[in-house]
């Protein structure tokens, strides 16, 4: 058996990388899959933050790379979902403490017992990002309707399509279709015309993120996923290779709410 | 203004010849340069080739050693490329090309060139923030430049597609040189040490346009104009 490595990864910091990761292997697990995190963050951890498990790491990357604790000692199985793990990064360590070569044996060996390993890349594009994409097979890049955030994204990309990693995939998260509506952010349009990638999913902005993120409790868990949710439960599906349609955020007459619950009442 | 270099590196570029694919690969680039170009490169020309093509590498005075020589093959592998012989003007080269099991030629096939009149560099790609074309002769683009993305050439630069980034036509002071694009809205132009920006307000009905130098600025204007004009 060989499992799916796809890092996460976007450039530009604090666009939703780490909160993607946490949810969408939520969401993989949630459908029956074994999932692995991989934190590629080494000296500024968060996924363990997110997903709640910061009080149960022992061991990290390093002690199996060292050969001072197993694999399966070193994983954080999640208490909700049994199906998924982490593999926490080192905190007390930098970029530097592991290598391209490591990691790809790292996600290697994961491969073989996981259905997926999503990688959580740091940002930048110095060696945090060198490791994190050395195992992978997939890309999916994380951006926001922002310049800055659009022209990371544009380099990122590059980057890995010359390191062999074609077809990145992306997600564009925090859109705000008010702002779209009246010309005050880039639409989904003016991003993929940029980008010239394929669209993997379209996250609205969500205060319930932040909530949620803060809790350690990513929002797909929620009993009824607001939009923000389902859309990072569609994106899953997606993965999985269904053919779910893009929700197009428009702002109807009666309110965006509105047009939000009438999309989602029919499920 | 910069300093105008006095002449541009060669890029890694692939040439279809009588007797195969010929892969060129420059002496005075850095080797981490010739392995990303070459993956540009080959990302780029999927079409330009057909599955289990021979190729000629041919790197005049350029010293291979094995692990280098083997990371092209592999590099050409990977596309269905298999390379067969290696040219080269250094014995060593040579050695490790037969060691390697190529077959190896030490004579130089290419005339000198005409420096004066350099061959133009054909890419399909999109080229993306942070990467740079640098050519002696034109270069044409088949994609977008994104913006962040920089061309430069000594003659002229085509773009099919839309040129966001910077472009610098004429960069060794050919004033004469143009710059073409299906859709200008360039973060800067350049012409030979004249620097212009595009206008605040894209076209409406974006049309090809060119820019060139008259006395002595950068004006832009729709091809179909120019080309009546002339």
């Amino acid at each position: 058996m060989s499992g799916k490595v796809i890092v996460i990864t976007s450039g530009k910091g604090g666009v939703g990388k780490t909160t993607t990761t946490a949810n969408l292997g939520m969401a993989l697990a949630a459908r029956g899959k074994s999932v692995v995190l991989v934190d590629a963050d080494f000296g500024l951890r968060n996924l363990d933050l997110l997903l709640g498990l910061e009080n149960r790491v022992v061991y990290t990357v390093l002690e199996v790379l060292s050969g001072d604790c197993r694999m399966e000692q070193a994983l954080v199985r999640d208490k909700r979902q049994t199906s998924l793990a982490l593999l926490p990064a080192a905190q007390t360590r930098d970029k530097s403490a592991i290598t391209p070569e490591q990691m790809k044996e790292i996600t290697g060996r994961l491969s073989e017992t996981f259905d997926y390993v999503l990688v959580d890349c740091p940002a930048g594009i110095e060696q945090g990002f060198r490791n994190a994409i050395a195992g992978a097979e997939q890309a999916i890049v994380v951006t926001t309707p922002e310049v800055s955030a659009v022209r990371d994204a544009d380099r990122i990309i590059g980057l890995l399509e010359s390191a062999g990693l074609k077809g990145p995939r992306l997600i564009l998260n925090r859109y705000r279709p008010q702002m779209v509506e009246a010309k005050d952010m880039m639409s989904v349009e003016d991003v993929l015309e940029i980008l010239a990638v394929k669209l993997l999913g379209l996250i609205p902005e969500d205060e319930q993120v932040i909530v949620t993120t803060n809790r350690g409790e990513p929002i797909v868990l929620a009993a009824n996923p607001p939009p923000a949710g389902q859309a990072y439960l569609n994106i899953a599906r997606r993965l999985e290779g269904e053919d779910v349609p893009i929700l197009e955020f428009k702002v109807p007459n009666n309110g965006f709410m509105a047009k939000i619950r009438a999309l989602f009442s029919g499920r | 203004m910069q300093t105008l270099p006095n002449s541009l590196p060669t890029q890694v570029s692939f040439k279809g010849t009588s007797e195969g694919l010929k892969l060129l690969v420059p002496v005075e680039l850095a080797w981490d340069e010739v392995i990303l170009q070459l993956q540009q490169r080959l990302n780029a020309g999927e079409r330009l080739w057909q599955g289990g093509a021979p190729v000629i590498l041919e790197v005049k005075d350029r010293l291979l050693d094995g692990p280098q020589l083997q990371a092209i093959d592999a590099l050409l592998a990977a596309q269905q490329l298999r390379l067969v012989k290696v040219r080269t003007l250094r014995r060593q080269t040579a050695v490790t090309a037969a060691v390697n099991g190529l077959s190896v030629d030490q004579t130089d096939s290419t005339p000198p060139k005409d420096p004066s009149n350099p061959e133009p560099l054909y890419v399909h790609t999109t080229l993306r923030s942070g990467m740079r074309i640098a050519h002696p002769g034109p270069i044409v683009l088949v994609g977008d430049v994104n913006p962040g993305a920089e061309m430069v050439s000594d003659g002229d630069i085509l773009v099919w597609g839309t040129l966001r980034g910077l472009a610098h036509a004429g960069a060794n002071g050919n004033a004469n040189a143009l710059i073409f694009a299906l859709r200008l809205q360039p973060t800067q132009l350049r012409i030979a040490d004249r620097v212009a920006r595009a206008p605040d307000t894209p076209l409406a009905t974006p049309q090809p346009e060119v820019a060139y130098v008259s006395e002595n600025t950068i004006h832009i204007c729709y091809i179909s104009e120019y080309t009546r004009r002339r």
